[in-house]
């Protein structure tokens, strides 16, 4: 039967999917085999937009419906998928390292404050990332989930019941009327309450930022954890996207495909190059309008730092604030003589260091009450 | 439960070449990809979500897919801080507080004050009470916040509407449901699970000049080539903004108001503006480039 060949057919090419990384759910299947059963078979264009608008609903994942379409339904030559050639296999230094401080540590310690004692709890935050040991950052890492709840906020448009409020609520004033004859005695009032602000960080992946970055994505995975309007980029030679890594899967394996997509070995960093990509890609969407934006990166700019300048400017127009974190800053003899970050500075609201722990809470109080400074 | 809901339109489609005609009829060129998503959006009876930069023919998709249908466009703009008083109904307070002091001494009971008379219907209770068929149009949904999200994805899915003061108001048809986004935040993926979903890119070269003439009737086949060609080499600039096929269409009609036959890079100068809306893109577009692009779409046209 034509029906249950149907069938089998989606059932196997979702398998497809699954492998080079989409999720194909039964709901997703069955509207593919109900599409099938609608348009003409015998069309090779027509079978593959109904199998693409029922199985894929993201944008990023084309490329990857495309690759698997050709290797299975068109019997193409199988081209590398994507994930396997992109995604270097689960670093074992770090599962090991992970493993090993796991049971150091055993199950009670639980790298509150109080437990580690007060002095020990100093020194880890003011310990560079840089030189710490697997054991210490693991406790760091726990420690970064509470930072990363204070996030900026702004005033919603929509208004809720407040007595201090600024308008009046009327479908309550009405409701209150009906018992007094239609005279409005009581007044219930509303306002605008604050909302989170979007969140936009971009942080560099390249080698001189290594210690660091892993760090920050630790950070960077609570932040997105922390709540909606959270976008985070990864950039070295080139910009990728995180966030949906960093919604899903774990920090290190984000990093790992962070670190595939985005960094040439020993090319350097293009900080002007994908920070153009950025405006023009995700900022024409408006991704970074009214957002504040937090740029992580030493500032080493291999190309042109008039460059990184042009579009530092397109940022901070589109931003509400831009905040540049550079863990060499933490060191007090540091100046900002590398090009790309004497170009950048002009355009930064707030220039912070992230090197250690304390500095991430000043970043995270920073992000708190941040306003905007530079003209709109 | 039964579903008893009928099919969205009195007028139906059997294949996507029938829809594709219709429309064509309705004055839109889909390319093939774009018949098929809202031909299964009807078969499967559910919503499409079309994504794609500015000015690919998203809302105008919608529009023409009612046309051809025969229904009733209803169009829900979404915005930040968009709620439910402005997207399903509110009660007319005014009329209310006036008709409890025109009572005076009687009073005024409850169901009376929130009877159907008081209520402003919007857009999205307007689409599902409607006796006629109905294409509902949620553009832009990306800029709504995730709040109306979460409430529009139980009115998709239900297809009803509960006031508390009236009860519960159910589909007796199912509207058509297109939804837009410019991709400016992800959308959440409960939404995304419950929609057909389409990528609109920008139109091929051959079909971009057929828009043009179709849009723009008095226009001369040498013209349209060029004016496409041209848009084509912007698009190909790294632009802040990249002219969408909205734009082709407005620039193209400056051209045949001004009784041009082919384009120069004075004309093209002077009419920019229609294209290139952000002062940065039209500083990287002047002088060299411009007579550069010019030459290109002029030879390619031949």
């Amino acid at each position: 039967m034509q029906g249950t060949a149907i069938v089998r057919h989606v059932v196997t090419f979702g398998r497809v999917l699954r492998e080079v990384g989409i999720e194909v759910g039964p709901g997703r299947a069955a509207n593919a085999v109900r599409g099938l059963g609608a348009v003409d078979l015998t069309r090779q264009d027509d079978v593959y937009f109904t199998l693409r608008q029922t199985l894929v609903s993201r944008h990023d994942e084309l490329e990857l419906f495309d690759r698997a379409f050709v290797a299975w339904f068109l019997r193409g030559p199988v081209t590398p998928l994507v994930r396997q050639t992109l995604e270097p296999p689960f670093p074992e230094r770090v599962a090991a390292d992970t493993l090993r401080s796991g049971l150091d540590q055993g199950a009670g310690d639980t790298g509150r404050p109080q437990e580690l004692g007060a002095s020990a709890y100093e020194l880890l935050r003011e310990k560079d990332f840089a030189e710490m040991t697997s054991d210490e950052f693991e406790r760091v890492r726990r420690l970064m989930a509470a930072i990363a709840r204070t996030r900026p906020r702004r005033t919603s448009r929509r208004r809720s019941p407040d007595p201090r409020g600024d308008r009046l609520d009327l479908r309550r004033l009405l409701r209150k009327s009906l018992r007094t004859g239609g005279e409005p005695i009581e007044q219930p009032w509303k306002a605008r309450k604050a909302v989170p602000r979007k969140l936009v960080v971009l942080c560099d992946v390249s080698g001189s930022m290594d210690a660091y970055a892993r760090a920050l994505l630790f950070y960077l995975h609570a932040i997105v954890g922390s709540g909606p309007g959270v976008e985070a980029f990864a950039f070295g030679t080139r910009l990728t996207r995180l966030t949906h890594d960093l919604a899903t899967r774990d920090p290190e394996a984000a990093l790992a495909r962070a670190n595939a997509i985005a960094v040439d070995w020993g090319s350097g960093t293009r900080i002007g190059a994908s920070l153009r990509e950025f405006n023009a890609i995700y900022g024409r969407r408006a991704l970074s309008r009214g957002a504040v934006v937090v740029v992580v990166s030493d500032g080493w700019e291999r190309d042109d730092p008039d460059l990184v300048a042009r579009e530092m400017a397109k940022l901070a127009r589109a931003a509400y604030a831009v905040v540049w974190v550079n863990p060499l800053k933490g060191n007090p003899e540091y100046q900002p003589l590398a090009g790309g970050m004497r170009a950048a500075l002009p355009f930064v609201d707030r220039f912070l260091p992230g090197h250690n722990l304390r500095s991430l809470e000043e970043l995270g109080a920073v992000l708190a009450g941040i306003e905007r400074r530079h003209a709109a | 439960m039964v579903d008893r809901v009928d099919y969205a339109a009195g007028v139906s489609f059997r294949t996507i070449d029938e829809l594709d005609t219709a429309l064509r009829e309705a004055d839109y060129l889909p390319d093939r990809g774009l018949a098929t998503a809202l031909f299964l959006a009807l078969a499967l009876e559910k919503p499409v979500l079309l994504e794609g930069e500015a000015g690919v023919g998203k809302t105008e998709a919608a529009k023409a897919l009612a046309t051809a249908l025969d229904a009733r466009l209803i169009r829900l703009q979404c915005y930040e801080g968009l709620d439910v008083s402005h997207a399903v109904y509110e009660w007319n307070y005014p009329r209310q507080l006036l008709h409890i002091r025109a009572a005076q001494e009687g009073t005024v009971s409850e169901e009376e004050l929130f009877g159907s008379e008081f209520l402003i219907r919007r857009p999205l209770l307007d689409a599902i009470d409607s006796d006629k068929p109905v294409v509902l149009l949620i553009d832009e949904i990306d800029r709504a916040d995730e709040e109306f999200e979460a409430f529009l994805l139980e009115v998709l899915s239900d297809f009803q509407i509960t006031i508390p003061e009236l009860g519960t108001i159910r589909a007796r048809r199912k509207p058509a449901v297109v939804l837009t986004s410019n991709r400016t935040r992800e959308l959440h993926d409960a939404l995304k699970r419950r929609t057909l979903f389409h990528w609109i890119g920008h139109p091929s070269i051959e079909r971009e000049v057929e828009i043009v003439k179709l849009r723009v009737p008095e226009i001369s086949e040498r013209l349209a080539k060029e004016a496409a060609a041209f848009v084509r080499g912007l698009r190909a600039l790294d632009l802040a903004k990249p002219p969408g096929v909205a734009e082709t269409i407005d620039w193209a009609q400056a051209l045949a108001a001004l009784g041009r036959e082919e384009i120069d890079a004075e004309v093209v100068e002077q009419t920019l503006g229609s294209v290139l809306k952000y002062r940065e893109d039209i500083e990287t577009v002047r002088d060299e480039t411009l007579v550069g692009l010019v030459e290109e779409a002029r030879a390619s046209a031949r």
